[in-house]
């Protein structure tokens, strides 16, 4: 039976998409008005060159000077303005010999979102990963001209792995912890002020026929903003994986996915929904709890999913990969919102949360009836100066607003989240108050590993019927 | 049957009588307009079919005199003649495509130039393809095989073996070829193509079918052992631009055209047809009873085309990111059963 779309699903929340690919340009998507907006490029940064492909990038939406990190093929990593793409500060990882690019490309970036220092207003901090394990944490600064400004008042590095590729990082919503993963390198907790590995996983045991399937890490994500010890990964394998730090080190639940490596994960606020993207391009949504199909999402996506993004406010997310189009569906009814060609293979995708659609949307109709009048030498005046004082002004308010409806929703949240199983949260906090001792802890897990072992029994089981 | 057309005629009686036999239809008003499937003898019925269709017959024809007439006289009148009707195909009423691409599009040259055929459509590489099979081939596969290789110059046929495709694909990137095409074969047919582009182009997986090959063709020539020119017909959309630049990217740029073949690849609603032609320029002296056109010309020259090689459909499957590898690869293009929702939907 063919699915009917009821007319009112039809039309796009206010969302501003800011999508990179292959070339090295960075698109922005915009959909604008109060409800039926139908996003449209706005704007394209950056210049044509296949040297500049955007491998990472990482977005910091604050109210007040938002940072947007991008990293790019050739090495640079490039701190932007998300609201206009003028460029603060480029550097790049590979120090200033700039060798061995080739092989050593980045793997993860992430642009910390709490400041070091209040008092300095231009600076920000960045974590960058290389395939090879050469994992960087530096503090930079610069200056509002374009004067120098190589200020790397602190450098940390340490390398993440002995062998192997990485090709997954994340650093959770407290940032105090990230996670890696990749080719032949088991998925690794750090502390990041010690920089010390804090937990590594366990490979899974062989199968039924006695197979190995070779480790082999694609997309990650932490389950929830506040909690850094659940954890999902998707494989090259076709297996999505939900870790728990607290209870073991292999996985507490994984379960298969279609037939193609998993290649985009994301997770809800709500804290148990997931979304899973595959490498033959189907979308899905899983319930992590039991590990059920939710429902996939169909919308005539024909090329690999390189990115899942759920919007933080608005119920919609927006998926970008190598049918170069930007699909942004509803997450209720799981439908297709609309879709942007975009030219190029996409391989990034972030939403800006901090733009509210309607002011700028109400602005930009007074400018155009404005200019249908006025002559073409004062329309140019007109477009600059209201408007932006106009954006400027509401989307503060807007911002305001909705941060408040942020808290709230994170209140619900907590009361809403029950624990996955009850047996594990009272675990989790003995294992919380035991993880400084030693000796317990194996005891801990040896009785871990017994009721692990039983649970997979009881999932077998399962299976079977 | 005689009998039976002279009761035909009285049709009108019948329509009547049909009438009356449905008078609570329409209330006490009387229906003018019945419709011959509402009539329930089927001899009649067929016969009242086959008026309506010589009705509209006639009609039409009429019509075609008429459009006709009107157009020789606007000839002789010195006029314009009236516009000829295009008529509707699946083609020309094709969904509307936002990816189709448009020449003054920068963006799209900028990803052209960067993509991984543009060595070898750029000259700085002579392409040179390896041709295997699958792990078992006999009777067509073969002779198929050396068929392309005469299609293809520079291309050099190995024996698979048992080798993993993998292998096969570091093997051919260590020797320095450009492409890998594997001709599937199953129960005794080739039935898939697989192009694989070296050293980090996409793989593209074609169905074959309507396989003839040279001998079955009448009439067929024999191709000469130069560069073929080609032709690509309609790969209009951003994905059939990519797989028109990686078909072109198996031929050697530069053609030459002493030799006179062509190799065609022409598109239409997905299907990728092939064919393989040499022509000749001929000059024909015309008669002088056959003066219809222009009557001045003693001389023409007339082109004549003789098909040699193989004939065969190719259809897309899918469009592998990266080299052969079906478990980790990620594609680029794969068709979903969502996608066939309208038969005027194109890909290509």
């Amino acid at each position: 039976m063919p699915r009917v779309i009821p007319p009112e699903n039809l039309g796009c929340p206010p969302i501003r998409a800011l999508t990179f690919d292959s070339l090295g340009l960075i698109k922005v998507t915009e959909a604008r008005g109060k409800e039926r907006g139908t996003p449209t490029v706005v704007n394209t940064w950056g210049e044509m060159n296949a040297s500049r492909t955007v491998l990472a990038a990482s977005i910091d939406d604050r109210l007040r000077n938002p940072l947007l990190a991008v990293a790019r093929k050739d090495g640079n990593v490039e701190i932007l303005n998300p609201c206009n793409g003028d460029l603060h500060f480029t550097y790049s990882v590979y120090g200033d010999d700039g060798c061995s690019s080739e092989e050593n490309e980045i793997s993860a970036l992430h642009l910390f979102r709490k400041k070091i220092d209040e008092q300095a207003e231009r600076s920000c901090t960045l974590l960058t990963c290389t395939k090879k394990g050469d994992v960087s944490l530096r503090s930079v600064k610069f200056p509002d001209a374009h004067s120098d400004s190589t200020d790397d008042a602190s450098i940390k590095t340490w390398k993440a792995c002995g062998s192997g590729e990485i090709l997954v990082g994340k650093v959770d919503g407290s940032e105090n912890f990230s996670l890696f993963g990749g080719r032949r390198v088991e998925a690794t907790i750090w502390d990041l002020e010690q920089c010390t590995k804090i937990w590594s996983a366990k490979s899974p045991p062989k199968d039924n026929l006695g197979i190995f399937t070779p480790t082999w890490f694609t997309s990650a994500t932490f389950l929830s903003n506040e909690d850094h010890r659940k954890f999902v990964t998707g494989t090259k394998s076709h297996q999505v994986r939900l870790y728990d730090i607290s209870t073991q080190r292999r996985p507490v639940l994984s379960f298969d996915f279609r037939e193609t490596a998993i290649t985009a994960i994301a997770e809800d606020p709500d804290g148990h929904t997931i979304y899973v993207g595959n490498a033959s391009a189907d979308l899905a949504s899983f319930d992590i709890r039991t590990g059920k199909l939710l429902g996939s999402f169909l919308g005539k996506c024909s090329g690999s999913i390189r990115s899942v993004v759920r919007h933080p406010e608005h119920p919609v997310i927006a998926s970008c990969g190598l049918d170069r189009y930007l699909r942004v569906y509803d997450v209720k009814t799981r439908q297709l919102v609309s879709a942007v060609f975009l030219k190029q293979h996409l391989t990034g995708l972030v939403f800006d949360s901090g733009f509210t659609g309607e002011e700028t949307a109400v602005a930009n109709t007074v400018v155009e009836s404005e200019t249908e009048e006025i002559m073409d030498q004062e329309e140019e005046e007109i477009e600059e100066t209201p408007v932006k004082r106009k954006k400027s002004k509401k989307e503060k308010r807007g911002r305001e607003i909705v941060l408040e409806d942020k808290a709230d929703e994170e209140n619900e949240d907590e009361a809403e989240k029950a624990p996955v199983k009850t047996k594990k949260s009272k675990k989790e906090k003995r294992s919380r108050e035991n993880v400084p001792e030693g000796e317990e802890k194996d005891e801990l897990r040896s009785k871990k590993s017994r009721e692990h072992k039983k649970r997979t029994k009881k999932v077998k089981h399962n299976q079977e019927d | 049957m005689g009998f039976k057309r002279k009761k035909g005629d009285g049709d009108g009686e019948e329509m009547e009588s049909e009438g009356r036999g449905k008078p609570s239809f329409n209330g006490g008003e009387k229906r003018h307009v019945i419709l011959p499937s509402m009539i329930k003898n089927k001899d009649k019925r067929s016969k009242v079919y086959a008026k309506q269709k010589h009705e509209k017959k006639l009609e039409k024809q009429k019509k075609i005199r008429e459009r006709d007439a009107a157009e020789k006289r606007a000839l002789e009148l010195g006029e314009e003649p009236p516009q000829k009707m295009i008529p509707k195909t699946i083609e020309n009423t094709r969904e509307a495509d936002e990816t189709v691409c448009r020449p003054d599009d920068e963006e799209l040259f900028a990803d052209i130039d960067a993509d991984e055929f543009n060595p070898v459509l750029r000259r700085e590489v002579t392409p040179k393809i390896l041709i295997t099979t699958c792990r078992f081939n006999s009777t067509r596969g073969p002779a198929f095989i050396s068929e392309l290789l005469s299609v293809i110059p520079n291309s050099h046929y190995q024996k698979r073996g048992t080798y993993d495709l993998k292998k096969i694909v570091e093997y051919a990137k260590k020797k320095d070829f450009t492409s890998l095409i594997v001709v599937h074969t199953n129960r005794r047919e080739p039935d898939a193509l697989l192009i694989i582009g070296l050293p980090n182009g996409p793989t593209a997986h074609f169905k074959l079918s309507n396989l003839v090959l040279r001998k079955d063709i009448k009439n067929h020539g024999n191709p000469t052992s130069h560069e073929p020119e080609l032709v690509l017909n309609n790969f209009t959309t951003r994905l059939g631009n990519r797989v028109g630049r990686f078909i072109q990217s198996l031929f050697p740029p530069d053609p030459n055209f002493h030799g006179r073949r062509v190799v065609t690849f022409h598109n239409q609603r997905d299907f990728i047809f092939f064919r393989h032609h040499r022509y000749i320029f001929e000059t024909k002296e015309i008669k002088q009873s056959d003066k219809g056109k222009d009557g001045a010309a003693q001389e023409r020259v007339k082109p004549r085309l003789q098909e040699c090689g193989p004939r065969f459909t190719l259809k897309l499957v899918t469009l592998q990111h990266g080299t052969f590898d079906t478990k980790g690869g990620e594609f680029e293009w794969v068709h979903k059963p969502e996608m066939d929702t309208s038969r005027r939907r194109f890909f290509l």
